[in-house]
């Protein structure tokens, strides 16, 4: 294979792999099913693969690793060599910028490549296990770390604040943790994730979070798992605390703590009620609502009796008290439990976060974790944030990270694993400031003249980089976020996905420059942008400037004769007619005279027109964006389904 | 005088490259790293992480972009990391030129990180113009039309791409005019053109390229071209310049009051340096420049003195435009910092640069440019267009070629030893002027109106009646058979003038491309010619280039 054949199927599956946005099982199939054809070019699809995971958004991150997942266990040996390579630093650099959901998924997937591929009669792993333990080793020891950091620092604070004597003393040094505290995690992750969430929301889990730290601490031991508990109770439960909130905020409607204490709870009953939760969230969710319920009269008004000198602090500001229970897991965490427990543990570390500085008087405030907050592993599941953002609640409030899902979102994903991985060498880079605000806030007026020239206006610059946040990988060109520079976007990378399929083809002939126009045609002509929708250019392109071709009426169809000997020789489907090269002087070029290109098959202009009762479209049917596009490679539409003997087992998500 | 294939550079044998290992440049924000690269050299350089622009144009993060030939400088509001490598070297070196690494990152010939860069000016231009744009758009006006002034080597090109690139990357649609016939813009020196930029500029390339058969990894750009065969706006006191100007001009005003786009974002105007060193004649040609553009913006680069005269000429005077009194549009003359990255080129590098403008016009992007290489993987030969012009044999006595014929002591100093030049030598005397083929010469060298652009011809040509009525003739003089042997190696103008248009018609038409002249064979009385298009040469007057941009030697074998 030469290194051209290489490129241009790399810069196709690279194409491909970009339009994979989300685990769509069609598309990572299609992919598979390309990486298995192109076998010979397996190192440069590997380098494609690898280089997208580093590449993309975070979010867009899980379905390139499902693609190699797929690529493993469907294809394997020359791909797992070459993945394998830098799989550690791919997947860690993946796993440092998802969110905590994404990071479950690719647990999960990490398991299954320890394991050998189902089904299979070979009996060796996915992976090496070499390669899948130093994964795993890192992820473990980068948990760990980030639990002593953070303990180191958490303790001491604590025992200042006078909180220790809440903490039963025991937890701190029993081997095994109480078993109740798996059960207490709900609601406060929320506090770590709120840079992702509206703000009205957050502030309100800050609130109902803050009540719940005071729970705890008013009730040290508590009451063991109820078995029995139902939807039923829960919902009672939670009915009283809404009935309750409504009071308080009827009492005093201008008290932000309550107004967004309610929200809160009305927003959870409305999950609740749509029964989006699983098991395990809902009885996460319950047993932080009967805790909640328990002391309801006492979280907003009264200061919990145990709990000292700093819950004098007015209710608000319970969402600043730092970590209560901080201490108990440590042993638990020192030996190299289960993942599971990880999980447990960490969802209950994840209690303590809101930075102590954020004032009071200022719920508003993001609570964007600070650096010397954050150091705690993320790897707890928000389950209860999984099922907002699945039923698409929280972008609903939150618009900005979902439109620009760039640095902004692993942070909101997760704090975690703030530590250097051994052999991570970058992240994704930072494009700073994504969410910067639009340049109409910043007044852009800037007098002409010499002196107003000296002036620095760093704010200014924004309008040229931060207020268009969505870049062209390829060019570098830069895309608003709204719905009209998405579409622009779109009709970009169209534009690029042409050109490049044009410059394949156009490699093969002789190109010449074209006539410049004269003074009445340039008048005349429009700048076409690469972000509008064109006709297609096979068409226009080849008439081009040429003016005096449009002159001569309707051109009858035509296209280029094919270079390729098979397709030339193909007849015409309907009539079985081969097609006839003729010189064009005009083109400068052998041309079919009456032929279309439909999909990827030629037809006689006429018999088609005969065929579908249309007027041939000039220059062929407008393509439909498909997630595989129509290239080198071929067309791939409608394999996955079509063919039965090609069975691609794609891991996709549980719906 | 020099022959095709005789002054070769040398075989690369002697060369000696040292190839510089990958280094990475970490570049702090507002700062800016300044590079030269030499012709035949590759640089290629790469945004690791954070955000970087070529004269205004963002560049890709991870992307690779090569350069060669070139003197330019990257900036960053934001700080990046860039890593630059040397490319592999690019053999197609036959303009005498040797290449030449320098001992720089990359095998740059020189490269340093400069703190001190007038990016915040250039910066404020182009906001203030957002500005004036803004306020264009509120008040159904035309957009801002700069005129960009200062000595060789002060920065106005660049200046002129960086307001071009940012004004695109904010959804604008400049009209860009090159007044400089030295250098040419989206075409070979010795041309005047205007294009619409509404697309990413070309970062290898400069401005980028006119349309071809084939795609482009970068849009291209559509100009309008003029041939202006001199080296400096001042030959013949103007009386060249000054009509072809005009004629831009017309077609420009013509294309802003079409174009919604471009008539909002207004004019960006480049002008050669001669104009800005206080020579005689040369604030005519100014106040005529801004006169056909009714210039609103004058920006002086580094010359205090010019600055000066021109505040006190332009400064708050009500615009040429047919609107300025209505709408109160007046000049503004600014001052803004030359550039300590301004480098002098020296006439070598100057003469490389023209001919590599003129060999991509016939051959394509001589190395794998910037973007196409950004378009593949692994930049490979894939995506460098090359393009095939096509030779044939003309004969000469069917064309109809004119030579622009101003001083005798001009064409002496060219034509010294040329034996074939001695035997015609009634036509090119400059006293005989009325050569009894030419068909007609009409004593009046103001722009034609425009075919189709009924309404608007009034206005501009209206507004320089003094300048041209005095000059009654065109110094353009048909060359009659037999062919000169000094037309080999040289350029002709394809005009879309007939063949058999008035002079001044010729003068002032718009150009349709190049042939150039591989050999002549007087005694056969043909020429061979390399064309950009196959196919017969549209039967058009052409302007023979012998001035400028001159003699190019062994663009083909």
């Amino acid at each position: 294979m030469s290194g051209l054949v290489s490129d241009e199927v790399a810069e196709d599956y690279k194409n491909s792999l970009e339009d994979l946005t989300t685990n769509d099982r069609f598309q990572i199939s299609n992919l598979t099913v390309i990486a298995k054809e192109n076998t010979e070019n397996a190192m440069a699809i590997s380098r494609v693969l690898e280089n997208h995971i580093r590449s993309t958004p975070p979010p867009q991150k899980l379905p390139a690793l499902y693609v190699v997942d797929s690529i493993v266990k469907n294809v394997g040996t020359p791909y797992t060599l070459f993945l394998g390579r830098n799989m550690y630093q791919t997947f860690m650099n993946a796993y440092t910028l998802v969110d905590s959901q994404t990071r479950r998924k690719l647990d999960e997937m990490l398991k299954t490549w320890k394991e050998p591929v189902p089904g299979s009669l070979d009996t060796r792993p996915v992976f090496p296990s070499d390669i899948t333990r130093n994964i795993e080793s890192a992820l473990i020891k980068a948990r760990t770390a980030a639990l002593q950091q953070q303990q180191a620092r958490g303790q001491p604070d604590i025992l200042n604040r006078g909180w220790g004597s809440a903490t039963p003393t025991g937890w701190t040094n029993s081997p095994t943790p109480p078993q109740n505290i798996a059960r207490h995690p709900p609601i406060q992750p929320y506090l770590n994730n709120g840079h992702g969430l509206g703000t009205s929301v957050r502030i309100l889990c800050a609130s109902l979070g803050g009540s719940a730290v005071l729970t705890q601490s008013t009730r040290p031991p508590p009451q063991p798992h109820r078995p029995d508990a139902n939807l039923d109770s829960l919902n009672r439960d939670l009915d009283a605390l809404v009935a309750s909130a409504r009071t308080d905020f009827a009492n005093s409607p201008f008290d932000p703590a309550s107004q967004q204490r309610l929200k809160a709870l009305l927003d959870l009953q409305g999950i609740l009620q749509r029964q989006q939760l699983t098991q395990e969230q809902f009885k996460l969710v319950r047993d932080q609502v009967s805790a909640l319920a328990a002391t309801q009269p006492a979280s907003t008004t009264h200061s919990p009796p145990t709990n000292g000198p700093a819950v004098s602090a007015p209710p608000v500001s319970t969402s600043t008290p730092p970590a209560q229970p901080v201490s108990q897991p440590l042993q638990q965490l020192l030996n190299p439990g289960t993942l599971a427990e990880l999980i447990k543990a960490t969802a209950v570390r994840q209690q303590p976060t809101p930075p102590p500085h954020i004032p009071n008087v200022l719920p508003q405030v993001p609570q964007i974790p600070q650096p010397n907050a954050t150091p705690q592993p993320a790897v707890a599941e928000n389950p209860l944030i999984a099922a907002l953002r699945a039923r698409g609640l929280l972008p609903a409030s939150s618009a900005p990270p979902s439109l620009a899902p760039s640095p902004g979102t692993p942070v909101a994903g997760g704090p975690g694993l703030p530590f250097l991985m051994p052999g991570q060498s970058h992240s994704t880079p930072p494009v700073p400031n994504p969410q910067a605000p639009p340049p109409s806030n910043v007044s852009s007026v800037v007098p002409m003249n010499t002196a107003s020239m000296k002036i620095p206006r760093m704010a200014l610059i924004v309008s040229l980089y931060e207020a268009r946040p969505n870049r062209c990988g390829t060019c570098g060109r830069r895309f608003l976020t709204t719905e009209e520079g998405k579409e622009k976007k779109a009709r970009h990378l169209d534009w690029h996905f042409k050109t490049n399929q044009r410059m394949a083809e156009a490699a093969k002939r002789a190109q010449t420059r074209s006539w410049y126009v004269d003074e009445r045609d340039w008048i005349k002509s429009r700048e076409d942008g690469d972000d509008q929708s064109s006709v297609d250019p096979e068409a226009t392109g080849a008439v081009g400037v040429d003016s005096n071709a449009s002159k001569q009426g309707p051109p009858k169809p035509w296209i280029r004769a094919p270079n390729d000997a098979m397709l030339r020789n193909t007849p015409c489907p309907i009539c079985q007619e081969k097609f006839e090269s003729t010189w064009s002087e005009d083109v400068q070029d052998w041309i079919w005279q009456d032929a279309v290109k439909v999909g990827s098959r030629v037809y006689h202009a006429s018999c088609y027109a005969e065929v579908t009762k249309e007027v041939p479209v000039r220059g062929g049917t407008p393509q439909a964006r498909t997630g595989t596009p129509d290239s080198v490679l071929g067309k791939r539409k409608a394999e996955g389904t079509e063919s039965p003997g090609l069975k691609v087992r794609v891991k996709t998500e549980p719906a | 005088m020099s022959l095709p294939g005789l002054d070769l550079s040398q075989p690369s044998e002697e060369r000696q490259y040292a190839v510089a290992p990958p280094s990475q440049i970490s570049l702090s924000p507002g700062s800016e790293w300044r590079f030269e690269v030499g012709f035949g050299h590759i640089v290629k350089v790469k945004i690791l992480n954070g955000t970087a622009e070529l004269f205004g144009t963002e560049l890709a993060e991870s992307q690779s972009y090569s350069f060669t030939g070139t003197k330019a400088a990257i900036y960053t509001w934001h700080g990046c990391t860039l890593e630059v490598s040397t490319g592999e070297t690019n053999h197609m070196i036959s303009d005498g030129v040797t290449p030449t690494a320098g001992h720089g990152a990359g095998g740059c010939q020189s490269e340093y990180t400069a703190e001190e860069t007038p990016m915040v000016e250039y910066a404020n231009v182009h906001f203030a113009l957002e500005t004036l744009r803004q306020e264009a758009h509120g008040a159904g006006k035309d957009g801002p039309r700069v005129l960009l002034l200062g000595s060789e080597n002060a920065g106005k090109t660049s200046l002129a791409k960086i307001l071009t690139a940012y004004a695109t990357r904010v959804g604008r649609q400049p009209l860009v005019v090159n007044l400089d016939p030295s250098e040419g813009m989206l075409s070979v020196p010795g041309t005047l053109t205007a294009a619409a930029f509404r697309t990413l500029l070309d970062v290898g390339e400069g401005w980028g390229s006119s349309p071809m058969s084939g795609p482009s990894p970068v849009p291209v750009k559509l100009p309008l071209v003029y041939s202006y065969p001199l080296t400096s706006p001042l030959d013949a006191d103007g009386s060249v310049y000054r009509p072809v100007v005009s004629r831009l001009a017309l077609s420009v005003t013509g294309r802003m009051a079409e174009d919604e786009d471009a008539r909002e974002t207004g004019i960006i105007v480049d002008t050669p340096g001669v104009l800005s060193q206080g020579k005689p004649g040369s604030l005519e040609l100014i106040n005529h420049i801004v006169t056909e553009f009714a210039i609103t913006t004058v920006l002086v680069l580094g010359s205090e003195r010019l600055y000066s005269s021109m505040a006190k000429q332009y400064d708050n005077k009500p615009s040429s435009s047919a609107t300025a009194t209505a709408l109160d549009e007046r000049i503004s003359v600014l001052k803004l910092s030359k550039s300590g990255g301004c480098v002098d080129r020296d006439a070598a590098f100057l003469k490389a640069t023209r001919e590599s403008q003129i060999r991509s016009y016939f051959f394509g992007n001589p190395i794998t440019s910037a973007a196409s290489a950004a378009l593949s993987i692994s930049a490979s030969s894939a995506s460098a267009i090359t393009l095939s012009p096509h030779a044939q044999q003309l004969d000469f006595a069917s064309l109809a070629v004119y030579n622009y014929t101003i001083s005798a002591a001009d064409d002496g100093d060219e034509d010294d030893y040329d034996p074939s030049q001695l035997t015609t030598t009634d036509s090119y005397l400059p006293g005989s002027e009325h050569s009894s083929s030419q068909p007609s010469q009409l004593p009046s060298d103001r722009a034609a109106p425009l075919p189709g652009v009924v309404g608007l011809s009034s206005n501009p040509s209206a507004s320089s009646p003094a300048t041209s009525s005095a000059q009654s003739n065109v110094p353009l003089k048909k060359v009659l058979p037999p062919a000169p042997s000094t037309l080999a190696n040289t350029l002709l103008a394809i005009t879309h003038a007939s063949t058999t248009a008035p002079v001044a018609e010729v003068r002032d038409a718009s150009i349709m491309g190049f042939v150039y002249v591989a050999d002549v064979d007087a005694d056969k009385g043909k020429i061979r010619v390399l064309a950009p298009v196959g196919g017969r040469l549209p039967p058009r007057a052409m302007i023979w280039t012998k001035r400028w941009p001159g003699e190019i030697v062994g663009l083909v074998g």
